[in-house]
């Protein structure tokens, strides 16, 4: 997924003059290739995020298409209001690439672990949110990005939990990727980012009759297809590396409130930040968010059906 | 328009001011007050708008990143014809169209501010942007003393020097007040010419009243060859022009009464009423 970004993002470079990359003293490897072949588009603004970010709009005002790029404990939480304020409140057209969403950087604690950040771009009007699941999402989000002309922010977040999509998908924005087609009344499940693959694998495995639907557009959404998929008649469950609050499972449960209330089990961070330090794995165990503490929590969720 | 109002006179602006402060029973004169000599230089004799197009692709940049100054950005833009005359009788009336602090929806004004310590870093990335594309267009950021305790000020003029931005000006508007008192009772600021000259900033100070030594301090500025970025530090006055305004800061809070709108605009007006 971290090569399809980079490969989009020197595609777009090479195709728009425009386009200008400003990264907060992050992305070592990452950027290697695109110094190599845009050097004249690349910028290190330094440890200095809010001054980036401001910077960024004022690029934008003078006519660039800046791509600017942190880790998503800091773009956007540390900036929000740069990004609010300088940024969406114009509807200026600056892509902020959050790197290491969720628990990618488990070893190293809170200050690097990102579970908030849906949730607080969700409140920023004009902004809208990608969450790639996978290298053909990322290529898909990456384009629609830049096509879009928007204030954007895109979500990275643990990038090799393998492929979901066979090809780049073809949707339009706001639109929710079935990859499992379910039975009236089954279950349905959807997810964003890193927890879709977990969400295939659960379904494949153990619920045969239910659907699975990625979500790389978070915001905006495509509310008629969330309020169809609610009248399938059977309960949802939303899956997500993010807090439950505010992020897509809130997303889906507000939707559904208004227009087609059904059961909806929330995967996602229980408003806690982590307790301890170890592999990627320790972490999703430690929230819930491996593989067994979720078929359990969904098998309770089931067991007491309304 | 006559040829008197289009000089920006400094006492026309501040009545300007004052009516619309006393219109939209609003506060914020002081910090009005303290920028007006510099903000009718700026107009007057250096920032260019060709055909008076206030979003000209061409035109040199000013930002009021201290956005509480506003009316008296307000006051210069409407010598120049950009807002209509209603904008001002109504100031403050449900559904019109200027606030209280600067808002980029307005022609003219180039950022959404009063959350302090953002625009500097936004005319970082103009001025960026113009010398990227080989043009000849100027930034100038007007910030308050108060506001250069905000952090990014400084981030951005770690990158305007590092990345030599000679087409930057920053310009400090140093009153001596912030919000809730004297600024070397909040947070001392020592020398503000300093910091930034140890930043990189090639600064002069000046009085930042005096139109004359304003306008000569830009003119030298500009006309140096180094490639460091400018500040102006303007030694200003917060409530200039009022005498029972100047130096007391509660006039960043009080509203007019018709009493003290008519002896504030006499006072600004002299024998011109």
């Amino acid at each position: 997924m971290r090569e399809a970004f980079s490969t989009a993002l020197i595609q777009l470079a090479q195709q728009d003059p425009r386009v200008i990359l400003l990264t907060g003293d992050h992305g070592y490897a990452l950027f290697d290739e695109f110094r190599r072949v845009c050097p004249n588009q690349y910028i290190n603004a330094g440890i200095a995020e809010q001054n980036m970010v401001g910077m960024a709009a004022g690029l934008a005002r003078t006519g660039f298409r800046p791509v600017v790029y942190g880790l998503s404990a800091f773009i956007p939480v540390r900036v929000l209001e740069q990004i609010k304020l300088d940024v969406a409140h114009d509807r200026l057209p600056v892509i902020f690439i959050g790197d290491g969403a969720g628990f990618v950087y488990s070893h190293l604690g809170t200050s690097h672990q990102s579970t908030e950040d849906i949730a607080c771009a969700r409140a920023i009007p004009n902004l809208q949110i990608y969450s790639p699941a996978d290298a053909f999402e990322m290529t898909m989000c990456m384009q629609a990005a830049y096509q879009a002309h928007a204030s954007a922010y895109l979500r990275m977040g643990k990038s090799d939990r393998g492929l979901v999509h066979a090809a780049v998908p073809e949707a339009s924005s706001g639109e929710l990727l079935q990859l499992k087609q379910g039975k009236p009344g089954a279950l349905s499940f959807i997810a964003t980012g890193s927890m879709v693959r977990t969400a295939m694998d659960i379904a494949s495995a153990s619920y045969a009759d239910a659907s699975v639907w990625s979500a790389p557009f978070i915001k905006p959404a495509e509310i008629a297809q969330v309020a169809a998929i609610c009248r399938n008649g059977g309960p949802l469950v939303t899956m997500e590396e993010h807090s439950i609050h505010g992020g897509l499972g809130s997303m889906i449960a507000e939707i559904a409130s208004e227009h087609c209330p059904v059961r909806i089990l929330r995967i996602g961070v229980k408003d806690r930040f982590s307790e301890h330090c170890g592999t990627y794995d320790y972490l999703l165990k430690e929230h819930g968010l491996d593989r067994t503490s979720i078929e359990k929590q969904l098998a309770e969720f089931l067991s007491r059906a309304a | 328009m006559s040829k008197h109002i289009s000089a920006f006179d400094t006492g026309n602006l501040r009545k300007t001011v004052l009516d619309m402060a006393f219109a939209g029973s609003t506060v914020h004169i002081g910090c009005a007050f303290s920028i007006i000599e510099l903000l009718a230089v700026l107009y007057r004799q250096h920032l260019r708008y060709p055909d008076n197009d206030p979003a000209a692709p061409d035109r040199d940049f000013l930002i009021l990143s201290k956005g509480h100054g506003v009316m008296a950005q307000y006051a210069c833009m409407r010598e120049l014809g950009w807002l209509p005359e209603e904008a001002f009788s109504a100031y403050f009336a449900d559904g019109s169209d200027l606030k209280g602090l600067s808002d980029s929806r307005i022609r003219g004004l180039e950022v959404t501010s009063g959350s302090l310590g953002h625009g500097l870093s936004v005319g970082v990335g103009m001025a960026l942007g113009a010398k990227i594309k080989g043009t000849d267009q100027k930034t100038y950021v007007i910030v308050g003393d108060g506001e250069i305790n905000e952090g990014p000020i400084w981030e951005g003029a770690m990158f305007a020097a590092h990345h030599q931005l000679e087409n930057f000006m920053v310009i400090v508007d140093e009153n001596g007040y912030q919000a809730m008192g004297p600024t070397k009772e909040v947070i001392g600021l020592g020398s503000i010419r300093a910091k930034f000259e140890s930043f990189g900033f090639l600064a002069h100070t000046i009085d930042g009243h005096n139109e004359a030594e304003i306008d000569n301090a830009i003119h030298e500025l500009w006309a140096d060859p180094s490639r460091q970025p400018r500040a102006l530090i303007a030694r200003t006055v917060k409530g200039k022009g009022v005498s029972f305004m100047e130096h007391n800061n509660i006039w960043h809070y009080t509203r007019l009464t018709a009493e003290t709108h008519t002896h504030a605009v006499a006072e600004v007006m002299g024998d011109r009423l």
